[in-house]
């Protein structure tokens, strides 16, 4: 079993930018997907380090098509609703939609309560008890709206604080 | 030993980046079972204990067959076996068929699914009954000195999970029932998670009903089944009447047959019934044995491995020997279901997060109204899915928390 944050803590996570990528996390998901060789980048072709041993995860189910994919009553709380949309377009289907080590490093340190994980490829606001999730494919996901008027302004609040973060 | 790849091979739900952690909510079906339930389908579909002509005859056979194998699987007789859809049926029939009087007592534990608690919440309600629960402790443990007091001679049945489906703590069954026994009572065990898992024997726990589900075992959904002891169902009244359950009908009478079809009412889900019994099949041909030493493995090696997880809770017994492969926590800071989404997103690990149908348990016992998040494992689950699962649940917990 492979993921993409096993073989990510091989790579140098410096962001240089000599291989061309604006970040590490993008220049492993171009490794993966066959676009990018590993000597492109200084570290791998000075260092002594074994590219073997950087595993690429498997091929996943592909996101959704872009649009509303459900509008449903929370779990939690069937007074309470969960939205999921789908955002990305088939230009990020390689790169994914959200550059998470932007989003963490430069973009994302004025959003209150924000959190990124670019190598599980999440973030995460809570804003008044409701939970909104970004995944670095496009989808975005809120819980615990108190309607579903008030899920697609929480989301397009969050899209917006978002932006500069898209691939 | 368990060739897990081999079994894999089985199942065909299973593809590269998917890891399905959530058998205990329900497992998943291997071909062998699918391709009985085709075979039905193409080769002999027709209702059973109908007709005369030969296809129907064949369905008749095979369904007959189906529950001869199911019954042998839990170590019942086939006329003890009565085919429903899943272990909520199954209880539900028992709380609407034993003749309960009012103030007679029934007895349950805090650990019980909603299935087998809403029931006699409404059978107090219906017939005055006087409900008891019976405490354990945090981790899941009983005091049999509790049951003791809690069962006495107006005690009309005790109705016990045989293993929680939140704490994965085993129930000390066979010494409730001997206990219910003594003081005259029946004894009901909801053994929706302990019948895939371990090898059942319904004689040796002594109990009078036994509720199991099908599509925790491998098989199909809507089939599963109740045993109830041969004499015993004289008493016990079915949930529905009506196609099948008669011996004889008058314009003002009827007389029932006996047997499980007293139970039946309508023609059954004959397709999930053969592949049910396909899956018993398919399950003691690995041994049963083979898979609970298979579990416990992954089983010790998860509690090995979760409390390194920075600002996990993890619920039930702490030793791994006292576990089944069932694994309910929370991460500090973040809710079960984000968890949840966070493991769908990043490694595909399919989980089940919330209140797992056990609500009292949740809110009283653990004190987490909220809900919490649960893996478990099964026959085809494997040591690397485990490592998987840790690694992602402690950068999850490291990163979003």
């Amino acid at each position: 079993m492979n993921s993409i944050f096993e073989a990510y803590s091989k790579f140098p996570r410096a962001d240089c930018g000599y291989c061309g990528n604006p970040s590490c996390i993008t220049a492993l998901r171009k490794y993966c997907s066959g676009e990018m060789p590993l000597d492109k980048c200084l570290f791998f072709r000075t260092s002594a380090f074994d590219p073997e041993l950087i595993r690429c995860p498997a091929a996943r189910d592909s996101p959704p098509k872009p649009g509303i994919s459900y509008i449903n009553p929370c779990p939690s709380d069937a007074k309470m609703v969960t939205v999921e949309v789908s955002l990305a377009s088939g230009v990020h289907a390689k790169h994914g939609y959200y550059d998470m080590i932007s989003l963490d490093r430069i973009f994302g340190r004025f959003i209150p309560s924000l959190k990124v994980s670019p190598s599980l490829g999440i973030a995460r606001i809570e804003h008044d008890g409701r939970a909104i999730m970004a995944f670095k494919e496009g989808r975005m996901l809120i819980r615990r709206a108190l309607s579903e008027e008030d899920a697609f302004l929480q989301l397009s609040r969050a899209m917006r604080q978002l932006w500069a973060a898209v691939n | 030993m368990l060739n897990v790849e081999a079994i894999r091979k089985d199942f065909p739900f299973l593809k590269e980046g998917r890891v399905y952690l959530d058998s205990t909510a329900s497992s998943l079906t291997p071909d062998p079972v699918i391709q009985r339930m085709i075979e039905y389908y193409h080769d002999y579909r027709a209702n059973v204990g109908r007709g005369i002509y030969r296809v129907s005859q064949r369905a008749t056979d095979e369904f007959e067959a189906a529950r001869e194998r199911i019954a042998r699987f839990i170590g019942a007789g086939r006329d003890e076996l009565i085919l429903l859809r899943n272990s909520s049926e199954a209880l539900n029939l028992i709380a609407n068929g034993v003749q309960f009087k009012r103030g007679d007592r029934v007895v349950l534990t805090i650990q019980e699914h909603h299935s087998n608690f809403v029931i006699w919440q409404r059978a107090k309600e219906r017939f005055g009954l006087d409900l008891r629960i019976v405490n354990s402790d945090r981790q899941g443990f009983f005091n049999l000195s509790d049951f003791e007091a809690a069962i006495d001679g107006k005690t009309r049945l005790v109705s016990i999970a045989h293993v929680s489906n939140v704490l994965g703590v085993r129930l000390p069954v066979k010494e409730v029932a001997k206990l219910a026994h003594e003081q005259g009572s029946l004894v009901a065990v909801d053994g929706a998670q302990s019948v895939p898992h371990t090898k059942v024997d319904v004689g040796d726990l002594g109990c009078d009903f036994f509720a199991f589900s099908g599509h925790k075992m491998c098989g199909p959904t809507g089939a599963g089944g109740l045993f109830i002891r041969g004499d015993v169902q004289e008493s016990v009244e079915p949930l529905c009447v009506g196609g099948g359950t008669i011996e004889d009908v008058g314009i003002d009478y009827y007389r029932l047959r006996s047997g499980p079809y007293k139970y039946e009412a309508g023609t059954p889900a004959i397709a999930e019934s053969i592949g049910l019994g396909a899956a018993a099949d398919y399950l003691s041909s690995i041994g049963m044995q083979n898979i609970s030493d298979h579990e416990h493995a992954l089983t010790r090696r998860m509690m090995d491995l979760l409390p390194e997880v920075p600002g996990l809770n993890i619920y039930g017994p702490p030793n791994a020997g006292d576990r089944a492969g069932i694994f309910s926590f929370n991460v500090e800071g973040m809710n079960s279901h984000d968890v949840a989404l966070a493991l769908d997103s990043a490694a595909g690990i399919m989980v089940r997060s919330g209140h797992h149908c056990a609500l009292p348990l949740m809110k009283g016992l653990l004190g987490v109204a909220e809900g919490s998040v649960r893996a478990s494992v099964y026959l085809y689950n494997t040591f690397s899915e485990v490592d998987l699962f840790v690694d992602t649940l402690s950068e999850i917990a490291k990163t979003i928390a």
